[in-house]
């Protein structure tokens, strides 16, 4: 087995090996379950209201969560001395770890994106290709997501922490109050895609043009791999007397 | 900190044979005024020795910087200044060193969800191993694990996890082998097979450093030593010298006789003694030669008639032996 596929094989069973894996499937069929309810209940949902749950909220957790786990738990505990003190170029890790994670992450926001579209809209092409059109997107963010708090988990361990104020504070709570920060929000810019992707009259409108959304999403994934490879040939043990 | 200097009985530890080393021969393992200092704290203070193929004890108390040397020397902490080398090559972000050495970490975490095998395989295909999984067999084989191999380390007792990271280290037949506190949790059983592995790797020309804070095990495993306490190279060298050194250092011993005034009395005159002190209301004698002393003792109570209820040495402890060594 090569040394990327072995790398890939042990972060895919630590990644699904947890019990936390199965919150992250629970969180991530909320929209599902939302669109199922509203069906039940004879009601339509909007298919729009539900990507943009998937967007603000299910995307940007998901990607947190596995991105700062897929090697900051193992640079927390030790373990990733197995895998690093080997006669590898560290890029590697970093490249199966993102991966790894960005692959989870973007299955879990398709699947449900998709699924919650056809139960909010059906099979009529102008709601599955606002689907479609989201399901893309959130599969590029999804690599975004995770390649950012990924580097940042190989910085610091309070990468979880920074992931939440991020995602809360700066995308949440800011983005609405200061229009300027919004050229430096992923979820803007995963918006903004989606809205290029999916057809004319979705209705769907983004803070950014399609440009600055692809050159942002563009900066962060080859940004954050560089930075994180670059700092994880530098990383020390942490926990020595 | 203390500022004493080392004690150095050799500076290049020989291992495998106790003989020293031919001075043509470079070091396999060179550390070069090394320190580490986390902001005000110093956890390694300027150490420089270099090793030889054979088995050298890091011995020293817990605390005392051995993780962080040991560390250093993998590739995993960057020296605050000084120099390592390893086989001639730096190895400060050299990932390429790994494939000639081995390492066995003290933190226990290993890949819980993996079986013996399968973590061992890892390493194996880590190192790039054209047939990796005859590698794992064979090591799994070496450090007698092959009845638990198929099960989840999760499952493992420590000393069955001690063995399993071991086994990852040597799948690729390192040159150098460093392990970080190795028998922890084994049972006695275990320890003896991983004493014999160890020194039989040795006697094949490996290099192996390996860190205790438990003196009977460096003394059964190495022939060499260095001693490390507070951050600093107390001592290094051969073994026996240290030992010695160790078990010759001033003593006080505390005393409790039938008659200890004229015990006082009679060992005033020995030369073993330097020491007597009655003013706690019990006799305190003070020795620079433990052996002379423990064989003077109890003589001289016979000759003089007087029953030795007890003899207690007041500083035993492994920090005030390593604190000895710093002084000296």
């Amino acid at each position: 087995m090569t040394v990327f596929a072995t790398l890939v094989e042990v972060t895919l069973r630590a990644l699904l090996g947890r019990r936390r894996t199965l919150l992250l499937v629970l969180l991530a069929g909320l929209p599902v379950l939302v669109a199922v309810l509203a069906r039940l209940g004879g009601s339509s949902p909007g298919g729009a209201s539900l990507f943009e749950v998937m967007v603000r909220t299910v995307l940007p957790l998901v990607a947190l969560v596995f991105g700062t786990s897929a090697l900051g738990s193992e640079l927390e505990d030790g373990t990733a001395v197995y895998i690093l003190a080997k006669p590898n170029p560290r890029w590697q890790v970093i490249l199966a770890k993102a991966g790894v994670a960005g692959s989870l992450t973007g299955g879990l926001v398709v699947a449900s994106t998709l699924a919650s579209g056809i139960l909010a809209g059906g099979l009529s092409s102008g709601s599955l290709g606002t689907a479609v059109g989201f399901a893309v997107a959130g599969a590029v963010a999804a690599f975004a997501y995770v390649v950012l708090f990924l580097a940042a988990s190989v910085f610091t361990n309070r990468a979880l922490i920074l992931g939440l104020i991020y995602t809360l504070v700066w995308e949440g709570a800011l983005a609405g109050i200061l229009e300027g920060t919004r050229q430096f929000s992923l979820r803007e810019a995963t918006i903004s895609l989606a809205a290029a992707l999916a057809p004319a009259g979705s209705g769907i409108q983004g803070g950014l043009d399609l440009g600055g959304a692809v050159a942002l999403l563009a900066v962060v994934i080859a940004g954050g791999l560089v930075l994180a490879a670059w700092r994880l040939a530098r990383w020390e043990v942490r926990g020595t007397d | 900190m203390t500022d004493a200097s080392a004690t150095t009985l050799e500076t290049t530890p020989v291992a495998d044979s106790g003989a020293a080393a031919p001075a043509a021969r470079p070091p396999v393992v060179e550390v070069d005024h090394v320190s580490r200092w986390y902001g005000n704290v110093v956890a390694v203070n300027d150490i420089s020795f270099a090793l030889q193929p054979g088995v050298t004890g890091l011995l020293g108390p817990n605390g005392a910087g051995k993780s962080t040397l040991l560390h250093i020397l993998a590739g995993l902490l960057r020296p605050s200044s000084g120099r390592v080398s390893v086989l001639g090559e730096t190895v400060w972000r050299n990932p390429g060193v790994y494939a000639r050495m081995g390492l066995v970490p003290e933190r226990e975490a290993v890949y819980s969800f993996l079986t013996g095998r399968e973590f061992v395989m890892l390493n194996a295909n880590l190192q790039r191993l054209p047939n990796a999984a005859a590698a794992t067999a064979a090591a799994i084989r070496t450090v007698d694990l092959e009845a638990a191999a198929d099960r989840a380390i999760g499952t493992y007792s420590k000393g069955m996890r001690q063995r399993a990271k071991i086994a990852g280290a040597l799948v690729h037949d390192p040159q150098i082998l460093l392990l970080d506190e190795p028998f922890n949790g084994m049972d006695p059983r275990q320890r003896l097979h991983m004493i014999a592995l160890l020194r039989t790797m040795a006697a094949e020309g490996r290099t192996i450093l390996f860190s205790s804070h438990i003196l009977e095990e460096v003394e059964r495993l190495a022939d060499s030593i260095l001693v490390l306490f507070a951050g600093r190279l107390a001592a290094s060298g051969s073994f026996r010298e240290i030992r010695r050194l160790m078990t010759d250092r001033p003593h006080t011993f505390h005393v409790r006789s039938s008659d200890d005034r004229r015990l006082a009395g009679a060992l005033v005159g020995e030369t073993a003694v330097f020491g007597i002190d009655l003013s706690s209301g019990r006799l305190a004698v003070s020795s620079s030669e433990f052996g002379a002393f423990t064989r003077l003792l109890p003589r001289l109570a016979r000759d003089a008639g007087i029953t030795l209820f007890e003899v207690t040495p007041t500083d035993d402890s492994l920090e005030s032996v390593f604190s000895y060594l710093v002084r000296r």
